[in-house]
Protein backbone atom coordinates (compact mmCIF):
# COMPACT_ATOMS: atom_id res chain seq x y z
CA UNK A 1 0.00 0.00 0.00
CA UNK A 2 1.73 3.57 -1.14
CA UNK A 3 1.65 5.99 1.39
CA UNK A 4 0.17 9.38 0.28
CA UNK A 5 3.23 11.37 -0.04
CA UNK A 6 4.26 8.46 -2.83
CA UNK A 7 1.36 8.71 -4.41
CA UNK A 8 1.45 12.36 -4.66
CA UNK A 9 5.18 11.40 -5.85
CA UNK A 10 3.61 9.48 -8.32
CA UNK A 11 1.24 12.26 -9.67
CA UNK A 12 3.56 14.41 -9.61
CA UNK A 13 6.09 12.07 -12.07
CA UNK A 14 3.08 11.08 -14.33
CA UNK A 15 2.57 14.91 -14.93
CA UNK A 16 6.48 16.13 -15.52
CA UNK A 17 5.88 13.32 -18.36
CA UNK A 18 3.08 14.62 -19.93
CA UNK A 19 4.58 17.90 -19.85
CA UNK A 20 7.75 16.58 -21.49
CA UNK A 21 5.52 14.71 -23.56
CA UNK A 22 3.65 17.31 -24.89
CA UNK A 23 6.94 19.52 -25.83
CA UNK A 24 6.63 21.90 -22.58
CA UNK A 25 8.89 22.14 -20.48
CA UNK A 26 9.61 20.71 -16.45
CA UNK A 27 11.69 23.10 -14.83
CA UNK A 28 8.67 24.82 -12.66
CA UNK A 29 8.33 21.37 -11.18
CA UNK A 30 12.02 21.09 -10.07
CA UNK A 31 11.79 24.87 -8.52
CA UNK A 32 8.87 23.64 -6.74
CA UNK A 33 9.45 23.89 -2.85
CA UNK A 34 7.02 21.06 -2.07
CA UNK A 35 8.58 18.69 -4.85
CA UNK A 36 10.32 16.02 -3.72
CA UNK A 37 14.20 16.34 -3.78
CA UNK A 38 14.50 13.36 -6.16
CA UNK A 39 12.06 14.90 -8.46
CA UNK A 40 15.19 16.97 -10.15
CA UNK A 41 17.03 14.12 -11.27
CA UNK A 42 14.09 12.43 -12.75
CA UNK A 43 12.97 14.83 -14.82
CA UNK A 44 16.34 14.43 -16.24
CA UNK A 45 15.91 11.01 -17.18
CA UNK A 46 12.64 11.47 -18.37
CA UNK A 47 13.69 14.02 -20.44
CA UNK A 48 16.52 11.74 -22.09
CA UNK A 49 13.92 8.84 -22.55
CA UNK A 50 11.61 11.01 -24.36
CA UNK A 51 14.54 11.87 -26.45
CA UNK A 52 15.92 8.63 -26.73
CA UNK A 53 12.26 6.03 -27.27
CA UNK A 54 11.06 7.56 -30.70
CA UNK A 55 8.87 5.52 -32.48
CA UNK A 56 10.50 3.34 -35.41
CA UNK A 57 8.83 2.47 -38.71
CA UNK A 58 9.22 -0.77 -40.43
CA UNK A 59 9.82 -0.57 -44.09
CA UNK A 60 7.24 -0.23 -46.44
CA UNK A 61 7.82 -3.56 -48.43
CA UNK A 62 7.56 -5.64 -45.86
CA UNK A 63 4.53 -4.18 -44.41
CA UNK A 64 3.53 -5.01 -48.27
CA UNK A 65 5.09 -8.11 -48.06
CA UNK A 66 3.27 -9.42 -44.62
CA UNK A 67 -0.56 -8.24 -45.60
CA UNK A 68 -0.23 -10.05 -49.16
CA UNK A 69 0.78 -13.28 -46.92
CA UNK A 70 -1.25 -12.87 -44.36
CA UNK A 71 -4.86 -11.87 -46.62
CA UNK A 72 -3.83 -14.70 -49.21
CA UNK A 73 -4.68 -16.79 -46.88
CA UNK A 74 -3.91 -18.68 -43.66
CA UNK A 75 -0.21 -19.43 -43.12
CA UNK A 76 0.06 -22.96 -44.70
CA UNK A 77 2.46 -26.11 -42.93
CA UNK A 78 5.89 -24.95 -44.21
CA UNK A 79 5.29 -21.00 -43.38
CA UNK A 80 4.34 -22.04 -39.76
CA UNK A 81 7.17 -24.68 -38.92
CA UNK A 82 9.25 -21.81 -40.65
CA UNK A 83 8.12 -19.16 -37.84
CA UNK A 84 8.55 -21.61 -35.19
CA UNK A 85 11.22 -21.05 -32.48
CA UNK A 86 14.29 -23.26 -34.09
CA UNK A 87 14.26 -25.79 -31.63
CA UNK A 88 10.59 -26.42 -32.05
CA UNK A 89 10.74 -26.81 -35.97
CA UNK A 90 14.27 -29.10 -35.01
CA UNK A 91 12.14 -31.21 -33.62
CA UNK A 92 9.20 -31.24 -35.85
CA UNK A 93 11.05 -32.20 -38.43
CA UNK A 94 13.09 -34.68 -36.56
CA UNK A 95 9.71 -36.58 -35.61
CA UNK A 96 8.70 -36.36 -39.14
CA UNK A 97 11.86 -38.17 -40.27
CA UNK A 98 11.26 -40.70 -37.73
CA UNK A 99 7.89 -41.28 -38.92
CA UNK A 100 8.67 -41.93 -42.36
CA UNK A 101 11.39 -44.20 -41.27
CA UNK A 102 8.99 -46.28 -39.14
CA UNK A 103 6.42 -46.37 -41.97
CA UNK A 104 9.29 -47.48 -44.57
CA UNK A 105 10.38 -50.23 -41.92
CA UNK A 106 7.07 -51.61 -41.18
CA UNK A 107 6.31 -51.43 -45.56
CA UNK A 108 9.11 -52.94 -46.29
CA UNK A 109 9.09 -56.09 -43.64
CA UNK A 110 5.16 -56.82 -44.17
CA UNK A 111 5.45 -56.88 -47.88
CA UNK A 112 6.10 -60.56 -47.75
CA UNK A 113 2.92 -62.01 -46.47
CA UNK A 114 3.72 -64.84 -43.70
CA UNK A 115 4.37 -68.11 -44.51
CA UNK A 116 1.42 -69.88 -43.37
CA UNK A 117 -0.99 -67.46 -45.75
CA UNK A 118 1.39 -68.68 -48.53
CA UNK A 119 1.05 -72.06 -48.09
CA UNK A 120 -2.42 -71.75 -47.97
CA UNK A 121 -2.49 -69.77 -51.01
CA UNK A 122 -0.22 -72.86 -52.61
CA UNK A 123 -3.02 -75.62 -51.42
CA UNK A 124 -6.35 -74.11 -52.60
CA UNK A 125 -7.70 -75.63 -55.46
CA UNK A 126 -7.66 -73.78 -59.01
CA UNK B 1 -30.23 -12.19 -51.98
CA UNK B 2 -28.65 -11.40 -49.02
CA UNK B 3 -25.56 -11.08 -51.20
CA UNK B 4 -27.18 -8.80 -53.80
CA UNK B 5 -28.99 -6.57 -51.79
CA UNK B 6 -25.94 -6.57 -48.71
CA UNK B 7 -23.43 -2.84 -50.00
CA UNK B 8 -19.85 -3.95 -49.47
CA UNK B 9 -18.65 -2.98 -46.28
CA UNK B 10 -16.11 -0.13 -45.96
CA UNK B 11 -13.62 -1.46 -43.03
CA UNK B 12 -11.97 1.51 -42.32
CA UNK B 13 -15.27 3.12 -41.31
CA UNK B 14 -15.94 0.19 -38.58
CA UNK B 15 -14.42 0.36 -35.31
CA UNK B 16 -11.86 -2.76 -33.61
CA UNK B 17 -14.46 -4.15 -32.06
CA UNK B 18 -16.41 -4.63 -35.26
CA UNK B 19 -13.32 -5.53 -37.22
CA UNK B 20 -12.33 -8.57 -35.02
CA UNK B 21 -15.97 -10.07 -35.09
CA UNK B 22 -15.64 -9.69 -39.22
CA UNK B 23 -12.06 -10.47 -39.39
CA UNK B 24 -13.30 -14.30 -37.98
CA UNK B 25 -14.51 -15.05 -41.44
CA UNK B 26 -13.49 -11.97 -43.37
CA UNK B 27 -9.58 -11.77 -44.36
CA UNK B 28 -9.72 -8.35 -45.76
CA UNK B 29 -11.07 -6.91 -42.34
CA UNK B 30 -8.27 -8.42 -40.78
CA UNK B 31 -6.17 -6.73 -42.82
CA UNK B 32 -7.62 -3.28 -41.78
CA UNK B 33 -6.73 -4.43 -38.25
CA UNK B 34 -3.27 -5.20 -39.06
CA UNK B 35 -2.86 -1.52 -41.31
CA UNK B 36 -3.62 -0.44 -37.69
CA UNK B 37 -1.50 -1.80 -35.64
CA UNK B 38 1.42 -2.95 -37.54
CA UNK B 39 3.89 0.20 -37.25
CA UNK B 40 2.89 -0.20 -33.63
CA UNK B 41 3.66 -3.58 -32.99
CA UNK B 42 6.76 -3.14 -35.30
CA UNK B 43 8.69 -0.30 -33.44
CA UNK B 44 7.36 -1.68 -29.88
CA UNK B 45 9.22 -5.24 -31.10
CA UNK B 46 12.13 -3.40 -32.55
CA UNK B 47 12.66 -1.50 -29.35
CA UNK B 48 12.58 -4.45 -27.38
CA UNK B 49 14.83 -6.62 -29.99
CA UNK B 50 17.71 -3.56 -31.02
CA UNK B 51 17.62 -4.99 -34.44
CA UNK B 52 15.31 -4.54 -37.90
CA UNK B 53 15.71 -8.21 -39.02
CA UNK B 54 13.97 -9.65 -35.74
CA UNK B 55 11.99 -7.10 -35.60
CA UNK B 56 10.45 -8.28 -38.83
CA UNK B 57 10.22 -11.95 -37.80
CA UNK B 58 8.57 -11.51 -34.64
CA UNK B 59 6.08 -8.90 -36.14
CA UNK B 60 5.59 -11.13 -38.31
CA UNK B 61 4.72 -14.03 -35.96
CA UNK B 62 2.52 -11.33 -33.67
CA UNK B 63 0.15 -11.06 -36.67
CA UNK B 64 0.37 -14.71 -37.70
CA UNK B 65 -0.67 -15.73 -34.27
CA UNK B 66 -3.21 -12.98 -34.26
CA UNK B 67 -4.88 -14.72 -37.30
CA UNK B 68 -4.99 -18.12 -36.33
CA UNK B 69 -6.79 -17.25 -32.99
CA UNK B 70 -9.06 -14.70 -33.83
CA UNK B 71 -11.62 -17.19 -34.31
CA UNK B 72 -11.46 -18.02 -30.49
CA UNK B 73 -10.55 -13.96 -29.62
CA UNK B 74 -13.36 -12.85 -27.07
CA UNK B 75 -13.46 -9.28 -25.45
CA UNK B 76 -13.14 -9.52 -21.95
CA UNK B 77 -12.40 -6.05 -21.52
CA UNK B 78 -9.11 -6.64 -23.19
CA UNK B 79 -8.74 -4.91 -26.24
CA UNK B 80 -7.44 -6.01 -29.56
CA UNK B 81 -4.61 -3.43 -29.20
CA UNK B 82 -3.89 -4.43 -25.54
CA UNK B 83 -4.23 -8.45 -26.48
CA UNK B 84 -1.54 -7.92 -29.97
CA UNK B 85 0.57 -6.25 -26.95
CA UNK B 86 0.39 -9.21 -25.05
CA UNK B 87 1.09 -11.55 -27.90
CA UNK B 88 4.27 -9.33 -28.99
CA UNK B 89 5.53 -9.11 -25.32
CA UNK B 90 5.20 -12.93 -24.62
CA UNK B 91 7.22 -13.73 -28.48
CA UNK B 92 10.17 -11.32 -27.16
CA UNK B 93 9.95 -12.63 -24.19
CA UNK B 94 10.44 -16.13 -25.64
CA UNK B 95 12.81 -14.52 -28.32
CA UNK B 96 14.97 -13.05 -25.30
CA UNK B 97 15.17 -16.67 -23.70
CA UNK B 98 16.61 -18.26 -27.00
CA UNK B 99 19.05 -15.25 -27.45
CA UNK B 100 20.62 -15.36 -24.17
CA UNK B 101 21.17 -18.86 -24.29
CA UNK B 102 23.07 -17.93 -27.65
CA UNK B 103 24.56 -15.15 -25.36
CA UNK B 104 24.07 -12.39 -28.59
CA UNK B 105 23.33 -8.47 -27.50
CA UNK B 106 22.14 -7.16 -30.98
CA UNK B 107 22.61 -2.67 -30.77
CA UNK B 108 24.53 -2.73 -34.08
CA UNK B 109 21.79 -2.13 -36.01
CA UNK B 110 19.94 -0.09 -33.37
CA UNK B 111 22.63 2.35 -33.35
CA UNK B 112 22.88 2.04 -37.33
CA UNK B 113 19.51 3.43 -37.60
CA UNK B 114 20.14 6.20 -35.73
CA UNK B 115 23.27 7.56 -37.32
CA UNK B 116 21.26 7.34 -40.48
CA UNK B 117 18.42 9.71 -39.15
CA UNK B 118 20.11 12.46 -37.03
CA UNK B 119 23.08 15.26 -38.06
CA UNK B 120 26.52 13.65 -37.49
CA UNK B 121 27.48 16.89 -35.67
CA UNK B 122 24.37 16.47 -33.13
CA UNK B 123 25.40 12.60 -33.37
CA UNK B 124 28.95 13.33 -31.65
CA UNK B 125 27.61 14.75 -28.88
CA UNK B 126 24.55 13.16 -27.54
CA UNK B 127 25.07 9.82 -29.16
CA UNK B 128 27.21 7.97 -26.44
CA UNK B 129 24.87 9.37 -23.96
CA UNK B 130 21.67 7.63 -25.60
CA UNK B 131 23.57 4.58 -26.60
CA UNK B 132 24.45 4.41 -22.35
CA UNK B 133 20.66 5.02 -21.64
CA UNK B 134 19.15 2.56 -23.95
CA UNK B 135 21.66 -0.01 -22.71
CA UNK B 136 20.35 0.68 -19.45
CA UNK B 137 17.20 0.30 -20.71
CA UNK B 138 17.67 -2.82 -21.93
CA UNK B 139 19.06 -4.18 -18.53
CA UNK B 140 15.58 -3.57 -16.89
CA UNK B 141 13.53 -6.15 -16.05
CA UNK B 142 11.15 -7.16 -18.76
CA UNK B 143 8.06 -5.63 -17.59
CA UNK B 144 9.89 -2.59 -16.84
CA UNK B 145 10.44 -2.09 -20.33
CA UNK B 146 8.06 -2.93 -21.67
CA UNK B 147 6.27 0.14 -19.30
CA UNK B 148 8.53 2.58 -20.75
CA UNK B 149 7.61 1.61 -23.79
CA UNK B 150 4.27 2.13 -23.76
CA UNK B 151 4.89 5.22 -22.23
CA UNK B 152 7.03 7.29 -24.48
CA UNK B 153 6.83 5.18 -27.95
CA UNK B 154 2.84 4.63 -28.00
CA UNK B 155 2.14 7.29 -25.64
CA UNK B 156 -0.63 5.64 -24.12
CA UNK B 157 -2.10 6.65 -20.78
CA UNK B 158 -2.11 4.57 -17.73
CA UNK B 159 -5.15 2.77 -17.94
CA UNK B 160 -4.28 1.52 -21.02
CA UNK B 161 -0.82 0.54 -20.01
CA UNK B 162 -2.58 -1.05 -17.22
CA UNK B 163 -5.01 -2.93 -19.35
CA UNK B 164 -2.04 -4.99 -21.39
CA UNK B 165 0.08 -5.40 -18.46
CA UNK B 166 -2.80 -6.94 -16.41
CA UNK B 167 -2.23 -4.00 -13.13
CA UNK B 168 -3.88 -1.63 -12.08
CA UNK B 169 -3.42 2.44 -12.61
CA UNK B 170 -1.90 2.65 -9.20
CA UNK B 171 0.22 -0.40 -9.60
CA UNK B 172 1.75 1.28 -12.96
CA UNK B 173 2.31 4.60 -11.60
CA UNK B 174 4.22 2.92 -8.93
CA UNK B 175 6.19 0.81 -10.94
CA UNK B 176 6.92 3.74 -13.28
CA UNK B 177 8.94 5.44 -10.39
CA UNK B 178 10.64 2.56 -9.22
CA UNK B 179 11.90 2.31 -13.11
CA UNK B 180 12.90 5.73 -13.38
CA UNK B 181 14.77 5.26 -9.81
CA UNK B 182 16.58 1.93 -10.79
CA UNK B 183 17.50 3.76 -14.32
CA UNK B 184 19.09 6.60 -12.59
CA UNK B 185 20.84 4.63 -10.30
CA UNK B 186 22.47 2.29 -13.23
CA UNK B 187 23.32 5.52 -14.95
CA UNK B 188 24.98 7.09 -12.46
CA UNK B 189 26.60 4.06 -10.40
CA UNK B 190 26.45 1.41 -13.74
CA UNK B 191 25.21 -1.93 -13.81
CA UNK B 192 26.93 -3.70 -11.10
CA UNK B 193 25.20 -1.52 -8.39
CA UNK B 194 21.59 -2.40 -9.62
CA UNK B 195 22.99 -6.32 -9.79
CA UNK B 196 24.12 -6.11 -6.36
CA UNK B 197 20.49 -4.57 -5.02
CA UNK B 198 19.00 -7.43 -6.70
CA UNK B 199 21.40 -10.05 -4.71
CA UNK B 200 20.72 -8.18 -1.78
CA UNK B 201 17.27 -7.83 -2.35
CA UNK B 202 17.35 -4.34 -2.03
CA UNK B 203 16.15 -3.37 -5.20
CA UNK B 204 14.47 -0.06 -6.07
Amino acid sequence: MASSSEIQTHDLLDAVTARIQNGDGADDYRERSESPPELSALVGTIQALHQALTPVEPRPEFVESLRADLIAGRPGVVARVQRMPRRISLAAALALVAGCLLIFLRRLFDSEPPPEIQEEAVATPL
Amino acid sequence: MKNFFSRRVNHEELDDRELVALAKEDAEAFGELYARYVKKMYSYVYHRTGNSQDAEDLTAKVFSRAYAHIGKYVERGVPVQAWLYRIAHNLVANWHRDQSRRKIIALDDYVARSLQTEAPERLAEDQEERDQLLAAVRRLPEDRQQLLLLKFIEQLPNAEIGEIMGRTEGAIKSLYHRTLLALREDMQRGPEAIQQRRLDGTEV
